[in-house]
């Protein structure tokens, strides 16, 4: 609930609460300590954790980023702590946390994904576990299990039995029918899906006849996908019953409202927390000002409201 | 490190490719020392920040060096006096000289001089002796700020001006004689490589604050790793950001 009276900004999915429907996206905000320095990130919605795997990770050589037209392109390649690092260096700061914490974890194989899940999951202060399966940047693991719906319903039903906490699947837009994923992570008992990851992409410096990141290829984010981003999450709203959280290119309060409109019930917050270590605040108090502007009392309201 | 608000005071070329940049803030800076730097906001249809190391600062402004190379820098270039622009500062770890550290030797390449210049303000009771190398003459700058603090060796590629040679190579003639505690230098990777070789050559040892393309800036993002040798042989990633820029010669896997 927004301290702005008449305001309601809270929003629930699978039983969790949120102050609002802004959730900063893995991979962009570490594990919170870094942006609780510019502000009290306990105003935020929720925080998803960086990645992590079962084993300690380097990620991918330098370059990892690019600047693209309205966007920009990374290959960190999951570089994180491992599960025990993360217990042991990261949850005595989100235990703290008055936010939801979200703690996504990837795997190269089933098993690394269902020992993960089960430790981390099992963490008090982790409210939610977003099942990465549809990072561009590792070349085991990661994407190979989003692709297929067939991969999809497996990997998650397998996770599933693992996870004592709701289990949110964050789809990949590298696939041929975003629905047909969304439907295969709801047969495998997801309770609710994130989406869409960063976007397949490259960039290329033609005088030196070479990629600009090390790993060549990397994952689009930003403004530049906010549109592939929200047709998605308008198919997936469709073809599923299980609540959305949308992301692609969110930086202002109207793209959180569309987004909702769409059919998501929480958004993430990505490449915006790059480009403005404030975006997250900000945003929760454009939200509100927007919403009070617009004679919204209930930010739920909104959701699937889309009239085609 | 805080996101802060400045009006530039003024945007000036000091050669044909590099800007000094000085902006004022609205309230008074953060601490700043020697060697950390700030992310700032370029705007327009550029949506990541910039890192730009602090060549001058004071309680409400900092003055920066840019090497105008890309359409984010160009942009820079066309911010006038009185526009206002965003950055947080200050990042990183900056350069720590420890007690024993009495003859700081200062080597700096180009554009990689202007970080060094700071270093007396933080370190004002050590002596300093500088060795800054450009490609010609027409790319000189900063000889009269390593000038106020000591002894300063200018070297030009092409001898155009000074002692001719890279800096290193103008350096390592002249190191046995000067015996520094401690080499702080800036420049381009051949450059920090030389400079590497130097250091393990002459057991003298060395920090370097490198430059990397960075995404958040703040430590979060992890686009900025640089591979660093631990004491146990191991290498890891560490971030250029926050746990940088500066690192040992000896650790930073150039």
């Amino acid at each position: 609930m927004s301290e702005e009276k008449n305001i309601d900004t809270s929003v629930e999915i699978c039983g969790v609460k949120f102050r609002n429907p802004i959730i900063t996206a893995s991979g962009t905000f570490g594990f919170g300590k870094e942006y609780a320095e510019f502000y009290d990130i306990n105003k935020l919605g929720g925080i998803c954790t960086k990645g992590v795997t079962k084993e300690r990770r380097e990620g991918n050589p330098s370059p990892r980023i690019a600047e693209t037209p309205m966007g920009m392109l990374n290959s960190v390649g999951l570089q994180n702590p491992g599960v025990d690092g993360f217990i042991r260096e990261d949850v005595p700061f989100l235990e703290k946390l008055d936010c939801v914490v979200i703690a996504n974890v990837a795997g190269r194989t089933e098993e690394d994904y269902c020992y993960a899940v089960e430790k981390i999951s099992a963490c008090k202060c982790v409210k939610m576990v977003e099942l990465n399966i549809s990072c561009p940047n590792v070349k085991a693991g990661g994407m190979a299990f989003g692709v297929l719906p067939e991969s999809v319903e497996k990997i998650t039903r397998a996770v599933k039995k693992h996870c004592a906490k709701p289990l949110m699947v964050k789809l990949s837009p590298n696939v041929a029918n975003i629905a047909d994923n969304a439907r295969a992570a709801e047969n495998g008992g997801a309770d609710c899906l994130s989406l869409i990851n960063t976007v397949g992409g490259m960039a290329i410096n033609w005088r030196t006849r070479k990629p600009v990141l090390a790993n060549v290829c990397g994952g689009l984010s930003g403004p530049a996908i906010k549109p592939i981003a929200l047709k998605m999450v308008y198919e997936t709203h469709k073809a599923v019953k299980i609540p959305i959280v949308g992301m692609g290119g969110i930086t202002t309060a109207d793209d959180i409202m569309e987004f909702m409109v769409a059919g998501a019930a929480a958004v993430q917050i990505g490449s915006a927390n790059i480009f403005d270590p404030c975006a997250g605040i900000n945003l929760v108090n454009e939200l509100t000002n927007l919403m009070k502007r617009c004679n919204i009392n209930n930010v739920r309201e909104l959701t699937g409201t889309l009239s085609v | 490190m805080k996101d802060i608000e400045f009006t530039v005071e003024s945007n000036i070329f000091l050669t044909k490719s590099v800007l000094e940049l000085k902006l004022v803030a609205s309230e008074q800076l953060p601490e700043i020392r020697c060697g950390q730097f700030l992310h700032l906001k370029v705007g327009g249809e550029f949506l990541l920040r910039r890192p730009f190391c602090i060549y001058k600062f004071d309680s409400h402004s900092v003055t920066l060096i840019v090497a105008v190379v890309g359409g984010g820098t160009r942009r820079i270039a066309e911010f006038k006096a009185g526009d206002k622009v965003k950055a947080v500062l200050p990042i990183g770890n900056g350069f720590t000289l420890g007690n024993e550290h009495r003859k700081i030797l200062l080597l700096g390449g180009g554009v990689g001089c202007a970080p060094l210049v700071t270093v007396p303000l933080t370190y004002p009771d050590r002596e300093y002796i500088s060795y800054i190398g450009f490609a010609n003459s027409e790319a000189v700058m900063f000889e009269k700020d390593f000038g106020a603090f000591g002894k300063t060796v200018l070297c030009t590629d092409d001898g155009s001006a000074g002692r001719k040679g890279y800096v290193t190579d103008v350096l390592r003639e002249d190191v046995e004689k000067i015996k520094p505690d401690v080499i702080l230098t800036c420049g381009n990777t051949p450059m920090l490589k030389a400079a590497a070789r130097l250091s393990a050559e002459t057991k003298i040892p060395a920090y370097m604050s490198g430059e990397t393309r960075m995404g958040c800036g703040v430590g979060a993002c992890l686009v900025c790793a640089c591979a660093v040798k631990q004491k146990n042989g191991e290498i890891v990633n560490k971030r250029a950001c926050v746990d940088g820029p500066v690192f040992s010669l000896e650790e930073i896997i150039l």
